[in-house]
């Protein structure tokens, strides 16, 4: 626990949070928003496709998408990293950052999953191998991770 | 605008929202919601007059505007309610104007795709070159949506209301 109330005391929070400066957290944060939109926005897309829209669009052709998403997933991972040392004593107790984290994780091993056995096959049957359920669950746990993510700051301020 | 500002705050309608708890937290997660369906729809369209997702017919990536749009509409009523429950956080700061005026170039840039150009560009065989035309809206649209978004999510910390 000390080390978490460490890293949220030390010298690198104060300035981090401290400064006046627009480029330390307003900027963070404005990049943690730019990666959601890359990463659910791209995200969104593969699964509506799924889910039957747009069935125009051969699945093969999403590959792509999960380029932008892996661009999302990395600038929010690293943004994610700095926004948790200037905060981390307070969120190692809030369970519902542990929802958000969750919710993320399942979301990334679904789209994992939709890329494995849906967009890089050939000719995949998407009834066989329980594809809507996957792209519903997948915007299911976006939907949940944006939410928890908005509400830390309501129950961990 | 100051005045306006001023009034519309001490408007019941504006009280009585305020006072709701729980609609600011709620309007916040929908407008999060909402921003990353209208990128993710408005983007794939865009990437695709950029060239990108080349062999991709127009008419495909169209069909997901009807959920870009949707992303839109939720993002439009739940700015409004922010801006009825805390006027002087948007009204009276320039970044506030600023987002409003990338939504307006955003929003007319579709519009100049739609009537001018669309009924021609869903002709096209999707294999082919994107005109320059086509590519610039691309860009523009992309464009304007991040600096809509960048607006916004600076907009406590660049906006003069407090």
């Amino acid at each position: 626990m000390s080390v978490f109330r460490g890293l949220q005391d030390s010298a690198f929070t104060n300035w981090f949070l401290g400064s006046d400066s627009i480029w330390t957290y307003p900027t963070v944060l404005t990049l943690h928003t730019v990666g959601l939109a890359m990463l659910v926005g791209a995200s969104v897309v593969v699964d509506l496709r799924v889910l039957n829209v747009g069935l125009e669009m051969p699945l093969a052709r999403l590959r792509p998408l999960f380029r932008v998403m892996a661009v999302g997933f990395t600038i929010n991972l690293l943004s994610g990293l700095v926004l948790f040392i200037s905060k981390a004593a307070d969120l190692v107790v809030a369970p519902i950052f542990y929802v958000k984290i969750a919710s993320i994780c399942g979301a990334l091993w679904l789209g994992s999953r939709v890329k494995r056995l849906i967009v890089e096959r050939a000719d995949p049957s998407l009834r066989d191998i329980g594809a809507r359920q996957m792209a519903a669950a997948s915007l299911f746990l976006w939907t949940l991770a944006i939410v928890t993510g908005r509400l830390v700051a309501y129950f961990a301020p | 605008m100051q005045a306006f500002s001023e009034w519309l705050e001490a408007t019941a309608l504006s009280k009585q929202l305020f006072d709701l708890a729980w609609l600011w937290p709620v309007c916040e997660c929908l407008h999060f919601v909402g921003l990353a369906v209208l990128i993710g729809g408005a983007g794939l369209l865009d990437l695709r007059l950029m060239g990108l997702f080349r062999g991709v017919p127009l008419r495909a990536v169209k069909s997901f505007m009807p959920w870009a749009i949707a992303g839109f509409v939720v993002n439009a009523v739940t700015g409004l309610l922010f801006i009825l429950m805390q006027p002087h956080l948007y009204l009276s700061g320039g970044i506030f104007w600023a987002k409003m005026g990338f939504i307006g170039v955003a929003g007319a840039n579709a519009m100049f795709f739609e009537t001018r150009l669309s009924g021609r560009a869903l002709t096209m065989s999707a294999d082919d070159e994107m005109p320059w035309k086509l590519r610039t809206i691309g860009i523009v649209s992309l464009f304007s949506w991040f600096a809509v978004l960048y607006c916004g999510r600076m907009l406590p910390y660049l906006g003069t209301g407090n």
